[in-house]
């Protein structure tokens, strides 16, 4: 028992973020529940979280180094054209299953050059996160609008469209590759020397520095995994829209901020949970997904998400406040 | 003196400039007229009023990607006044600058009180106040602006030959001195290169950083506000759904005119020239008949390269100071 309150007390961000999940999609559920808490409704939520979250797993990771990525969508989507290029292009036509093979090796490739250049200008030239990503992400979406003109790029094999519309056993492929990328990034985010490393570098640079942690490095791999987040979700989007297009998933740069600070990233880098994370993306989509269905103007919705992000994060600095008032006055009482 | 001219930053962007317009004069000789330059002029004046809001804000070390939302904002209130009552044009602009101005006022107080990073801050005010902006007008568009403001849109002053002076140039002027002074001749103004230097420092002498950061993010609001009406007025009508990205590009106006993003660095004349240097990149590039799609991609190369020219040529400096540290020690011994 004191093991287990242990555990609780270790995971309070979780636990707390669980109540808000079940307390949203009982409200939600009780709003309209002929609507809300449908098989179809459900199913759906299911094709479309995994692309989210992925997104937001890749925005967290640079949250944590102390930055921010806008260029989450704008990678996905420009990666998912070229590659959605190559798969409709006339060799793959013929050999649809080597087309999607070499259509997965070069967004595999892409995603490493892009995180690349985002790494290159943040940690080596020592660009500001915020404005490095701007300018790569107005010059992917550029690149992106040069080849597709500004429309849509579809008819891509039937094979590849199952990643986004099949399921297997009852669960969505979408899911699948969701839960597979959310053990790797705990274990990589969280257990592995890179993830301590990430830890340190965020919470205090000049420390880890000294500690003989190559931050550079660091930042580094955490664009290049930022970026593989991003082509993944992009490769998801595409199957599952059948197409690719420049401004696809727009709205999802302002919900990954969202999701990973309600999941408790520290906006100012150092601390972050997957496990926090997944379950912050849950309770962003079912609200989204809710208060669509009870009727709500998309820009509504966009303003809640505004909201949500402010009033957690003051939140936050106002219990931090409290919480370090208190200590004081212990220390006083006891000395 | 003349070494002085020669080594500042504002002399290189200058230098782009005149290079630049040379390219694109041989590839297209429309480019030098002067009809063209006006045309330039007032298309670009709007940037250039966001941009000295910008460039307050990022000497201070902070940004401000509300932009996009608080013009938006203003550009509607002001189509709506014009449309629905009968205002005059400076109780217009009066209503819209105070109107922006309370966003920033948001901004300042999330910044300060809530210690929110300035970026997060105004991003989700950014999302906040679009979706509000958005859900008013259903994204329609204000037309039917009254004839007086139609009149007043294409007032042109000084009119010799093909030379004359938009009314909206007159505004972008105002605004530029206005900046000028408020940062080189008030103690905000100064508090402003402070708190971008160093902000532990910045109150150590004594200025109140809270009261500066809140008062820098009105004053972005008060140039957003003005830029509103001025862009009314260029238009003639308030498209919504027109704004999103064009913090993009006010940022990158104030970087190439040498603000720096790391804070404490940045002035009027550099800005003003970055507006024309963008104004002039962006006409060139029609002139030179390239795909507007390309435009994306050479600002986000523009801004790649003058942000990390910036970061470079500082470290250099940082490099250089130390080694004169070094050399002083050693005469010493």
């Amino acid at each position: 028992m004191g093991k287990f309150n242990d555990t609780l007390s270790k995971y309070r961000t979780e636990k707390n973020l669980i109540i808000i999940f079940i307390i949203s999609f009982a409200i939600l559920g009780m709003l309209r529940p002929s609507q809300f808490l449908t098989l179809s409704n459900i199913s759906s939520m299911a094709y479309q979280m995994p692309e989210f979250g992925i997104f937001t797993l890749g925005m967290m990771a640079i949250i944590m180094t102390g930055g921010i990525n806008l260029s989450i969508v704008t990678t996905g989507t420009f990666i998912a054209i070229i590659s959605a290029l190559i798969m409709t292009s006339e060799f793959a036509v013929n050999s649809p299953i080597l087309g999607i093979i070499v259509g997965l090796i070069v967004m595999i490739v892409m995603a490493i050059v892009t995180g690349c250049l985002n790494g290159a200008f943040v940690a080596y030239i020592g660009v500001p996160a915020l404005l490095g990503t701007l300018g790569t992400s107005s010059l992917f979406q550029g690149i992106g609008l040069n080849v597709t003109k500004g429309g849509a790029i579809s008819g891509l094999p039937s094979q590849f469209m199952a990643i986004g519309n099949n399921d297997i056993l009852g669960i969505p492929i979408p899911m699948i590759i969701y839960i597979v990328v959310i053990i790797f990034s705990h274990y990589f985010l969280m257990r592995s020397v890179f993830g301590v490393h990430l830890h340190m570098v965020g919470s205090n640079p000049r420390a880890s520095e000294f500690s003989g942690i190559d931050i550079k490095k660091v930042i580094m791999k955490a664009f290049i995994y930022s970026a593989f987040m991003s082509a993944l979700a992009g490769m998801v989007m595409t199957a599952r829209y059948n197409s690719a297009k420049v401004d696809y998933g727009s709205s999802y740069m302002m919900q990954a901020v969202t999701a990973a600070v309600l999941g408790g990233t520290d906006i100012s880098g150092g601390t972050g949970s997957v496990a926090g994370v997944v379950i912050a993306v849950a309770i962003i989509q079912v609200v989204t997904t809710g208060l669509n269905i009870i009727g709500l103007d998309r820009n509504l919705v966009d303003i809640s998400i505004g909201l949500i992000l402010i009033v957690v994060l003051t939140l936050r600095h106002f219990s931090e406040v409290s919480k370090n008032k208190k200590l004081i006055e212990k220390r006083r009482a006891s000395s | 003196m003349l070494k002085n001219i020669l080594k500042k930053k504002e002399f290189t962007i200058f230098l782009m400039i005149i290079i630049f317009s040379l390219i694109v004069t041989v590839l297209n000789s429309n480019f030098l007229k002067i009809g063209n330059f006006v045309d330039i002029a007032k298309g670009n004046v709007v940037y250039g009023i966001m941009a000295f809001g910008m460039l307050v804000v990022l000497i201070s070390g902070g940004i401000d990607l509300s932009v996009p939302a608080n013009i938006t904002l203003s550009s509607v209130i002001c189509g709506e006044l014009l449309v629905k009552t009968g205002l005059s044009l400076f109780p217009i602009i009066l209503v819209c600058i105070v109107v922006s101005g309370l966003v920033g006022l948001i901004n300042g107080i999330l910044i300060t009180k809530a210690k929110l990073p300035p970026f997060v801050a105004t991003l989700g005010v950014n999302s906040i106040i679009m979706g509000l902006v958005l859900y008013y007008t259903r994204g329609s568009m204000i037309t039917g602006l009254p004839e007086w403001f139609r009149d007043f849109g294409v007032m042109r002053l000084l009119q010799v030959g093909d030379f004359n002076i938009p009314i909206q140039v007159v505004f972008y002027i105002v605004a530029a001195f206005i900046t000028y002074f408020v940062l080189r001749h008030t103690v905000f103004g100064r508090g402003v290169y402070a708190v971008g230097g160093n902000p532990l420092n910045a109150a150590r002498v004594g200025y109140n950083v809270d009261q500066i950061t809140i008062l820098i993010y009105v004053f972005s609001g008060f140039m957003m506000g003005l830029a509103a009406v001025v862009n009314t007025s260029v238009l003639q009508g308030v498209n919504p759904n027109t704004y999103a990205g064009v913090d993009m590009t006010v940022i990158s106006i104030a970087v190439i005119g040498g603000a720096s993003t790391l804070g404490g660095v940045g002035s009027v004349l550099g800005t003003v020239l970055g507006t024309l240097l963008m104004g002039v990149l962006q006409n060139g590039l029609i002139m030179a008949k390239i795909s507007s799609f390309w435009q994306e991609i050479i600002m986000g190369i523009v801004i790649l390269v003058a942000v990390s020219a910036d970061i470079i040529s500082r470290k250099r400096e940082q490099a250089k100071l130390v080694h004169v540290d070094v050399d002083e020690s050693e005469e010493v011994l």
